[in-house]
């Protein structure tokens, strides 16, 4: 049976896909936001798993607004990486398993999650912007993607309680695999930023902090916000955070952090968190202490 | 009839945010995908080759044009283009994003750099 073994919630922010190209990862302002992804990528090495199952947005890239998916879900062997304007950028294909993916999307639509499918298409900073500070990429990546993109581009979206919601879908997806794989869950995105109109460059720091806090304990609590206390709270882009709640949804009740890294240097708080969950017959012993 | 999306109620409120929805997009779609177009190198050549040409056969209107001359990216963002098509063609006319946002905050790049935590990081 295939099973998850963790989550991680990464930004997306396109620049580290830059400064990763032009190797700044020493340079003293980029240094605390790439040694902050090395105990991460070091936790992967070490669990080694066969799946990065990806939820992440498209940037108008892949697909444009003349039909763009709520839920739109990768199916193939290989996924080139965009060039979004600036050229190609000198990363192999990201990796499919077409069997995987199907059976996900089969299990997701019979669980009345209707998804799209794209095939045989890009894929953008979304998820190429972190991938290669989470797996090494010579000769190649050491394992497979699921990419499950969400709309968090164009009202309507799908609420946070919808996305949390497609998270515990795909957990019953993964988990009615036959296969022995293991999946870490990888939710993109956030924190707080936005990047348009004269409220540019908006953060909101302690709320960032507050977003990890209740995100880790009290997830249903964030999938009560509307669009627009995300808008409010974070700055507009930071709605992608959205995202983050289909990774948790796809984990357990109870979670512990792994690791976990912020770092706001220009406009978007650039964030990493690994999640490992606590087993269910721990929890007793856990309450145990509490009391 | 107008009906307003509940989840974006608010939204409207915040001074120097823009909702991009349905309706903007059904409006700019042509603009929107003018500037989408710059993922391919053939579209990056034609604008480049000759700029107003480009704009004829994307079929954009006097006041499409004329923000794209400008380069006025902070009116083109309330015109109704969503900004991750926007800084595609960010790319082609060698502008920074970071350069982008201190155009549409209304200051100079230095200044915008020093309200930064990380300044030097660019």
């Amino acid at each position: 049976m295939a099973r998850i073994i963790g989550g991680i919630g990464t930004s997306h922010v396109p620049t580290i896909g830059v400064a990763y190209d032009k190797g700044r990862q020493e340079d003293p302002a980029w240094a605390p936001l790439f040694d902050g992804y090395k105990p991460v990528a070091k936790w992967l090495a070490e669990k080694q798993p066969d799946v990065l199952l990806f939820f992440y947005n498209d940037h108008a890239t892949t697909l444009f607004f003349d039909l763009y998916p709520t839920f739109a879900l990768g199916v193939g062997e290989r996924f080139p990486v965009a060039d979004e304007g600036a050229g190609l950028r000198g990363l192999p294909d990201i990796r499919g398993d077409v069997d995987f993916q199907a059976h996900i999307g089969e299990a997701l639509v019979n669980d009345e999650f209707d998804m799209a499918f794209f095939q045989n298409k890009p894929i953008d900073h979304g998820i190429a912007s972190p991938l290669p500070l989470l797996w090494p990429h010579v000769p190649d990546w050491p394992g497979t993607v699921v990419p499950i993109a969400i709309n968090v581009l164009q009202y309507p979206l799908p609420t946070a309680r919808r996305c949390f919601r497609l998270g515990q879908a795909v957990r019953r997806a993964v988990e009615s695999y036959p296969v022995d794989l293991k999946v870490v869950v990888v939710g993109t995105g956030g924190l707080s930023h936005q990047i348009h109109g004269e409220r540019t460059g908006f953060n909101n720091t302690d709320w960032d902090h507050e977003f990890l806090e209740t995100f880790r304990d009290n997830p249903e609590a964030l999938t009560e916000l509307r669009h627009a206390d995300w808008v409010r709270l974070g700055g507009a882009e930071s709605v992608e955070q959205i995202m983050w709640l289909a990774m948790r949804g796809a984990l357990a009740p109870k979670l512990t952090e792994v690791h976990r890294n912020y770092y706001l240097a220009t406009t978007t708080a650039m964030t990493v968190v690994a999640y490992e969950e606590v087993a269910a017959d721990a929890l007793p012993a856990l309450e145990s202490e509490l009391v | 009839m107008f009906t307003q999306n509940p989840q974006t109620v608010g939204i409207a409120e915040l001074t120097g945010t823009y909702v991009f929805d349905l309706r903007t997009c059904n409006r700019t779609l042509a603009f929107n995908r003018f500037f989408w177009n710059m993922i391919r190198p053939e579209a990056r050549e034609a604008f480049w080759a000759d700029e107003e040409a480009a704009m004829q056969a994307a079929g954009l209107n006097p006041e499409e044009q004329a923000l794209v001359r400008a380069r006025d990216w902070l009116g083109i963002v309330q015109y109704g283009v969503n900004f991750f098509v926007l800084e595609k063609w960010a790319r082609v006319v060698k502008t920074t994003n970071l350069e982008v946002y201190a155009i549409m905050r209304g200051e100079s790049f230095e200044d915008f750099m020093n309200t930064r935590q990380v300044p030097s990081s660019r």
